[in-house]
Parts: C-alpha cells; structure tokens; sequence
C-alpha cells in the first residue's frame, strides 16, 4: 500500500475579480463543487472555498477568494487581493461593459498584488455563443498587450473550469521551482508546508501572509 | 479654600462634581474611542487560516463555557459606556489551562472535525484519508493468488550436513515466497548467552542454496533469537511490493524471558495485504502443555510491531490480514504408550493417533491458536528420531513419537496446497516440515486507486467547504432618513446561523481605526452563534458633536459599509446610506453668523461653503450679505431664557427634557423662533440646549489658541480682558453677550440661587477647552478655567 502522504504541501491563495454578474461564484462553485449553479445570488461581500490539486506530485491546497463585483464595495474588496499568488480576471463575453472594464481590474489587480502574482484572463459563458458580444481574438489581443497572461480561457457551463485554476497553479509552482516566487516574501500568496514530522508535535498552521491591524 | 467655600455659600454643590451632568445625555456623549474595544480583528485575518483554537478571538469555540440557554452569545460591546467588564473577549494572554481547554473541546465537538481537517497539525487529513482508504479497499484492489513455501525444521544444533532441496523445493513450481523457521540452531551456551553463533550464517547458506532454482529470489529478512531463527526471501520481481518490513523476538524460556524458548516474527505488507509470520519454539516435556500454552499466549501479546507512523499504537500479531504459524511447538500425544503409538503409527492410523494430540485437544478447548487452521496430518510423527536415520528414538529417555513441528495459519483466501514432512533430511532429530499455499493477495489496480484516492479527497474537500461557517442576514441595506443631531436612529436585522458554530465580528476596513464610521455602532459588535441559532444586531447612528461638524460641511456622509467577519468564513458586506439634516449644533460660530436664515432653509451648497469657510479675525466686507453679530440660535435662546427664566431656580443644574431639547434643535434650525415661546414650560431644557450648542461649538467660543493665554492671566482681569479682546470678532461678541446675560441671572440670584461660582464652573469648560482634549491635568486647569471666567462675572465688563 501506498504510503504517500496525502497532505498538501503547498497553499497557494487566489482571487476572482470582475464586474458583477460575470459568473465569479460559479466559477468557484464549479471547481469546489463540480456543479453548475444556474441561479448564483450576487455575493455581497467574500466568500471563499478550498480543493486539494495536483501539480507535478504535489499536493497543493487552493484557497479562493471570491469578491464582491459591485463597483461601491471595490474600494473594500481591495483590501483582500493583498498576498494572492493567483488573479483570476473574469469577463462575460456577452457584455461587452464588462470586457471593457479589465483594464481598471487589471489595473488593480498589478498595484495590489506582487510582480510574481499569476493573472488569468477567463471569458465566462462562452456556451451563450450567439450572443457573443466579444470576440475571442480581442480578447486574445488585450490579454497580449498587457503581457503577462500566461493564458487565456473560454469557459462554457462546466467545462474548462478545471484548466483555469489547474494551469495557474501549474505557473505558480514553476515559479516556485525556478526561484522567481520567493516563499518567504511576506506576499507571495504560497505557504509551505514541509510534510510535518509525525507525532504529538503541535505545530501551528503557518497563517496566509496577510496585512496584520495590530491587533 | 475657594471649594470650600463653594460647598458652603452653595448647599447641594458637591465640589467634587465637575460638571453638570444631564443624566439622560450620557448615553448619547461621545466618549474617547476606547482603543482595546475598538479595535477589531485584523481585517485581513483569513478566514482561511483556521489558526487553531487556541487563537480563535477568545473562547469561541469553549462549548464548555456556554450557557446551556444561549442561543446566541452576544457580548454586548460597550464602547460608549463606562461600565466595560472584562469580558469573554478581551484581549488578554490566555492562561495555559484555558488554552488546552479550547484545544480539547473543539477535538470534541463533532462539527470541527472539518475546522481539524485543515489544521495541518493535526494530521487528520493523513488519518481520514488513510481510513477510508482502508474502508473503500475492495474498490481498487482485486485478489492474486502467490505461492508461499512455509517450512520449518528443529536442526538439534548441528550444522547443515546435507542439501535442503528435498524440504525447500518439494513442489515443482517455484514459490513467491518463503518463509524458513529454525529451531535449535545452536545448543551452545555461547549461543544462549552471546546471542551469536556461526550457525546463523551455515544454516542461511544452506537455506539460501535450497532455493527452488527456476527463480531468483531476494532476502527480505532474517531475525533470530539465539536459536530460534526465521527467514522470508521473496522471488526478485516481488520484492519491490514488499514494503513496512518488521521483525521482532519475544523470548519466553529461562524465567519467562530468556531466548532459549521463544518466537520470533516477521510482519510485512505485500502489495495491499499484511502479514505476519511466527516462528516459535514452545516449552518441552509432555506434562507441560499449560506452559506452552502460556508461551504461545505470552507470544501473542509481547510481540509488537513498531508502525511506520509513529503516533499510532504498535502493531499485535492478531493485527494481521494473514497470519503464518510455524515452529517446534512441542505438543505430544498423551494418553496413549510409547508401543501403541508406534503401532498406531505403522498402521498409518494418524487419525486415531490424532485425537490424542495435545495441540488439536488444546485448540479445541479454545485456550490457543483461537481461529487459526491447521491442514489435516497425513504424515508421520516429526520427532523423535535417532540422528541420521529415520529410526525412533532409542536412547535412555525412549521419548514417544510426537507431532512437533506444525504450521497453522489465519486469515481469508488461503489455501493449503500441501502439508508434509521429509523424511529423506536425517541431520537432526526432527524431521523437517513443510507446507504450501496459495494466498489471495489484494493487489492495487494503480487507476482505481487514483480514483478512489481522488473521491475521498474530493469529498474531503467538499466536507472542509461545507464547513466554512456561513449566516444569512435578514436585511444588508440600511437607509437612514432624515438623521437628526442627537438623535438616535435604530435598524436592526438578524443574523441566522447556519450548521457551523461560528464567532462573527464586524471588522476594521484597511487604514481605518473602527469597523465603521464614528457616527454609527453595531450592538453587539461581535458574538458567538451555535447551529441554527438568529441574533439581532441593532445599528445604532448617533450624530454628536464630534462628528456634526463635518456632516454639515458634506465632508462627510451617512454612508459607511461594514464588513461582517465570520471567523475562519465569509465576509459579509452591509451597505449603510441616508441623509442628514444639518444644524446650527455642530455648526462654527462665524457659519451661523452668515447664516442670515435658519440652516435648514439654505441649500446644502451654502452651508457647505460656510462650514468650511476659514475663521477671520476681522469681518473682510467680502461677502454680500453682512453677518449678523452673533448667532441668532445663540440670541434665541439667551433672549428666552432672559424673558422667562432669570428667576428659575437651579437653571443650569437641573436637566431637561430629551423630548423637549429636540423641538427646541428643530424650532432653532427651522427659524420657527415662535414656536420656542408657546412651548412655555421648559427653561430647564433650554438652558440645557444652550449648554449642548456651547459645548457642540467645532471651535470654542475662547479659541483654542487662547486656550493657554487665558489660563495663565486668570486672575489677572486686566490681562484676561486684553486676551479677550485678540479673539476673532464673532467669538468675543458670544463671550461678552454670554457674561452679560450671565451677570444679568447674577442680579437675580436671591431667587435663581445661581453666584458666581456655580455659573463659573458650568461655563468654565464650555468655553474653554483643552485644545487637545487632554484630561490629564483636568482639575488644575479646570480650575483655572472656572477662575478665569469668575472674573468677568465678578467685574464689570
């Protein structure tokens, strides 16, 4: 029998960020849940969700975020993009508004987070194609001029959920493996956790790098 | 000396009393921020950092400590009243013992096995995964058969003499696995107490070249006990499913301890299946089946396996999923002569012979090998032969025929395929034993095992998720219409728990220092809410002095959202909107000069703009309008109280009405001057709302900057008279129109009981304030302040 632990050994914290009504919840709902939520009530505030993956033989425990879209609470949801190792950036491709609207996300997304932070475009409900109000390949053009996309996904009811999160924890672990992320960098959004010798040994739960208020 | 003479002139004035105090006010009063109560949690404390208990806010998750009662636990925050206990959530270093509390009953409490889940520390998810692993087994492992070759052998002490392949390779096929037990390797005292012999060596080679030669095996171990010996080699291509390999003696012999009786075992998994194998070599002598009995017995319980894992308890024997048994175990036949043995034996009657066996009677009687098998005895009698021959025993002792050497075995899909003895090996005094079987062995389909791997993780996951604590609330938007000064606005909603215990707290916005605007409060604050359980939340908002000023200039705005913070859950936002009506309290001295019409007729850009206008020294004559000299919300109500009250007594000591204060504010920001004269009766609240309007003043009616000047010429009037005079005209116009009016009630003291003194230290700290709002040297300068003004009621002005 196997005696791999089945522990992850990584948390890596993302954040889904974009207009309201762009299908945020249910991108998150489909990759915790792995069922399509038809009727998603707005989320007025953030709600969060976790899933253990795999990336090269690593367990790894994602942590995700999902925020509010409501323009009046953006100055709040701010405040929880701090240590993300992953943005997922999401816009309905049958409201052009909300495509229109990356750029300030986007804009966000790069003064709150690190350098190293793995942002991901992803045009939620594709499976509306007649109603396509954005094209792929203006999609694909904003997400090359402002470089650093590592990919861009269509997301139809149910299917490619799993490539965002998985390919973005693909790009973080490299990172890791190559050094550009360093885990000790108070905002990396990336705890380690060492396979915890056995035994009696209480060690706490290293806390996600986030802004402490003194308290 | 002048306090005292205070309480003398004035009976019922304590000295010690400070200021007036109007009771039903003190709610509303704006206290200093408390900052240990007023700072929430971290905002950005995450909720998915589940800290472990010992740091969750205090005794949340203590079930222990909860009333049986309580729904919920509100622990109403007092951050505007006095009385603030230490309450469950202060932010004291716990003690030790309270921290094991919290750690022990969360382990405890059935819903946190999701919240331990994702402590790492706990290494639940290890143990979970792991345990359903075990319980969904037959999903992802099916049954191969292997070969196994048991066999053991009571070799009297000597050295291998003659080839072992008659005993090791009796069946044609090569076995997968064997399992090789000796017995009385060496005799010698050496042995017995150096615990090192050469035999090991001889009888491992001897052993090893006995191998079944159609395969190429590997050692896996070799354990032995002075000369108890055991061996397990597994053909080659095994060797790699072979894993948590462990080997462990228990002697049994001299003093129930010593190694010259015993076992020894070898416990190992291959592919998904455990198993142990004994070797044993039980207490000699016909009479003594009850001491082998307590050796077999004494095995079972002292041989223990160490655990990959070592937080879990040892492994037993019993713990297996096969168990092979073989050894010398020393049971004779009983009953029966040595010549009717024999007898029997030549008339290959072994199953009569067989009902005089002292294992089979003992195994019957339930006393050893409970649940065990032993195949049917087809072969003669191991022991005791002359050596080198296949002759019985013929020495002085004549020892009777007797089945020793035995295997038996435990568990599912074994099946025996042979069970003999050899009597071609004449080394030893005993004959060699052997058994093979075909053992079902669960194998690991890799695929399914992923699969089923990745189900219990996935529903691992799913647990941990449904697990995050989560509420809903009744209502999220809250208007406040119309908010007036000082006076209070109530919403409420409730919040109705889900299956999560769970502690919520409202929690600070980043670079702010409350969770909400100074105006607004949550009651209560932060809580703790069992299953299923509602709690209303009142919001309170309360415009007071502090924070008027800048809801007139529209610097500010009942606007706010406050964040609902569910430990180690969601965050819930709660929009907060609404409209203030500006009024004259609150209001700059020199604003309500400009206003020539009463605040409320003037549209919100006017008010803005003279809210926010810079106090001048001089009148500029840059407006169009020319400002009028005071106040005229100030005249009306010193002109009323002038007309009305001058002979009312304990004016100014006396409280008003809550009611009544808020027709006066709305009479004065309404203009509806008239409306202040019918309503007769209540000098006292007047007098009261003239105090507030002093006291609710952004800027005092003696400016901050004079603060200092004015305490250092008290009782100096020239001097103070000269500071007067710098102040900005409005300023000095209020303070001269005060002491006027104050020296007019002065004239009617016989009647009002009011003197200098009472009057100096009510309006002492209205009109001038510590510009820092320092209260350290409160009394000193108090007093000072209440001399200050003492002179100009004294003096002519």
């Amino acid at each position: 029998m196997a005696t791999a632990p089945y522990n992850y050994s990584y948390i890596f914290k993302y954040i889904i960020i974009g207009d309201m009504g762009v299908g945020k919840s249910c991108l998150l709902h489909q990759f915790t849940e792995k069922k399509f939520m038809a009727d998603c009530p707005h989320t007025i505030g953030v709600e969060f969700g976790t899933r253990i993956i795999e990336v090269s033989g690593q367990k790894i425990k994602l942590q995700i975020w999902d925020t509010a879209g409501q323009e009046r609470f953006r100055a709040v949801t701010r405040s929880y993009y701090r240590g993300a190792a992953g943005a997922l950036m999401v816009y309905d491709i049958t409201r052009r508004s909300t495509y229109n609207h990356l750029s300030s996300w986007l804009t966000d997304a790069r003064n709150l987070t690190n350098p190293n932070t793995v942002i991901i475009l992803i045009g939620n409900k594709a499976d509306l194609e007649a109603q396509r109000d954005v094209t792929y390949e203006e999609a694909k053009q904003f997400a090359e001029e402002n470089g650093g996309f590592m990919l861009k996904v269509n997301i139809k009811m149910g299917e490619n959920v799993e490539d965002a999160f998985l390919e973005a924890a693909k790009k973080i672990y490299q990172n890791i493996q190559d050094g550009s992320l360093d885990l000790n960098a108070a905002e990396s959004g990336v705890q380690h956790k060492p396979s915890a010798p056995q035994g009696g040994r209480l060690t706490s739960e290293p806390q996600p790098q986030r802004e402490g208020c003194g308290c | 000396m002048f306090l005292q003479e205070v309480a003398r002139a004035c009976p019922g004035f304590d000295p010690a009393t400070k200021d007036p105090e109007f009771l039903w006010l003190s709610p509303y009063r704006c206290t200093e921020p408390q900052p240990e109560s007023t700072t929430p949690r971290g905002w950005n404390s995450a909720p998915g950092t589940w800290p472990g208990c010992a740091s969750i806010g205090g005794g949340g998750s203590n079930f222990g400590s909860s009333r049986p009662n309580g729904k919920g636990l509100p622990v109403k925050e007092s951050s505007r009243g006095q009385d603030k206990p230490e309450n469950l959530f202060s932010r004291q270093p716990k003690s030790k013992s309270e921290i094991t509390d919290m750690v022990r009953s969360s382990t405890i409490t059935v819903s946190d096995k999701a919240h331990i889940l994702s402590m790492q520390k706990f290494g639940l998810r290890d143990t979970i995964v792991k345990s359903h692993l075990v319980q969904k087994e037959e999903d992802y492992t099916y049954i191969q058969n292997f070969r196994f070759f048991v066999g053991t052998y009571n070799v009297n002490g000597q050295s291998p003499k003659e080839c072992l392949r008659p005993w090791l390779s009796c069946d044609i096929q090569a076995p997968d696995v064997y399992c090789v037990g000796f017995q009385e390797l060496d005799l010698s005292k050496e042995a017995f107490f150096f615990h090192d012999t050469p035999r090991e060596e001889e009888w491992f080679k001897a052993v090893t070249q006995g191998l079944h030669s159609d395969a190429k095996y590997a050692k896996v171990k070799l354990i032995r006990l002075v000369g108890i010996m055991l061996l397990l080699y597994v053909k080659q291509e095994h060797a790699a499913y072979i894993s948590e390999v462990e080997a462990e003696t228990v002697g049994t012999g001299i003093m129930g301890r010593m190694g010259n009786k015993g076992g020894v075992a070898i416990r190992f998994q291959f592919h998904n299946t455990s198993i142990c194998i004994v070797n044993s070599h039980l207490a000699a002598h016909t009479e003594e089946y009850e001491r082998r009995n307590q050796d077999y017995k004494d095995i079972c319980s002292r041989m223990q396996f160490c655990q990959v894992d070592p937080s879990l308890p040892p492994l037993t024997i019993s713990r297996h999923d096969v168990i092979l048994w073989l050894g010398d175990l020393n049971y004779r036949i009983e009953e029966l002569d040595v010549e009717k043995v024999k007898k029997l034996i030549e008339e290959k009657a072994f199953e009569t012979l067989y009902a005089y066996d002292q294992l089979k009677i003992q195994v019957a009687a339930k006393t050893i090998f409970e649940g065990f098998t032993e195949g049917e005895l087809t072969f003669q009698p191991t022991y005791k032969y002359d050596t080198g021959s296949d002759n019985w025993d013929t020495s002085e002792k004549c020892r009777a025929p007797a089945w020793c050497d035995r295997i038996l075995w435990k568990g599912n899909n074994i099946n025996q395929l042979s069970y003999q003895s050899h009597m071609a090996l004449k080394t030893s005094d005993h004959k060699p034993v052997s058994s093979v079987f075909d053992i079902g062995v669960k194998v690991i389909n890799e695929e399914l095992y992923r699969k089923t791997l990745e189900e219990i993780v996935r529903s691992l996951d799913k647990m941990e998720n449904a697990n995050i604590p989560s509420v809903s609330l009744s209502k999220r938007e809250f208007c406040f219409q119309n908010v007036k000064y000082m006076q209070l606005q109530v919403e409420s909603f409730k919040i109705h728990n889900g299956q999560v215990p769970c502690q919520f707290e409202f929690i600070n916005k980043p670079d702010e220092k409350s969770y909400c605007k100074q105006w607004l409060n949550a009651n209560p604050s932060r809580g703790f809410l069992l299953p299923d359980s509602d709690i209303e939340i009142e919001l309170e908002l309360f415009v007071n002095k502090t924070t008027a000023t800048k809801l007139n200039s529209g610097e500010d705005k009942i606007e706010d959202i406050l964040v609902l913070h569910l430990d180690r859950g969601k965050d819930y936002f709660l929009s907060v909107s609404g409209n203030y009506l500006p009024s004259c309290f609150g209001s700059p001295i020199h604003t309500l000069c400009y206003m020539r019409e009463p605040i409320l007729d003037l549209p919100p850009e006017v008010i803005s703009e003279l809210t926010l206008m810079p106090i001048k020294t001089e009148d500029d004559g840059s407006r169009l309008e020319s400002p009028m000299e005071i106040p005229k919300e100030l005249w009306m109500m010193v002109d009323y109280l002038y007309q009305n009250a001058v002979q009312q007594e304990d004016l100014f000591q006396q409280p008003g009405l809550r009611v009544e204060f808020e027709q006066i504010r709305d009479c004065l920001d309404t203009g509806m001057i008239d409306n202040l004269c019918i309503l007769q009766t209540f000098s006292h609240s007047v007098a009261e709302a003239l105090l507030l309007f002093l006291e609710s003043l952004p800027e005092p009616v003696i400016c901050n900057s004079a603060y200092y000047n004015c305490l250092e010429c008290s009782g100096n009037y020239t001097a103070s008279k000269q500071v007067i005079s710098t102040l900005p005209t409005f300023h000095k116009n209020v303070f001269n129109y005060l002491m006027a009016f104050l020296q007019e009630l002065l004239k009617n003291s016989a009647k009002n009981h009011l003197d200098e003194n009472i009057l100096a230290s009510i309006f002492g700290s209205l009109l001038l304030r510590n510009p820092a709002g320092n209260q350290k040297h409160e009394m000193t300068e108090k007093k000072k302040a209440q001399e200050f003004i003492h002179q100009f009621l004294c003096n002519p002005l």
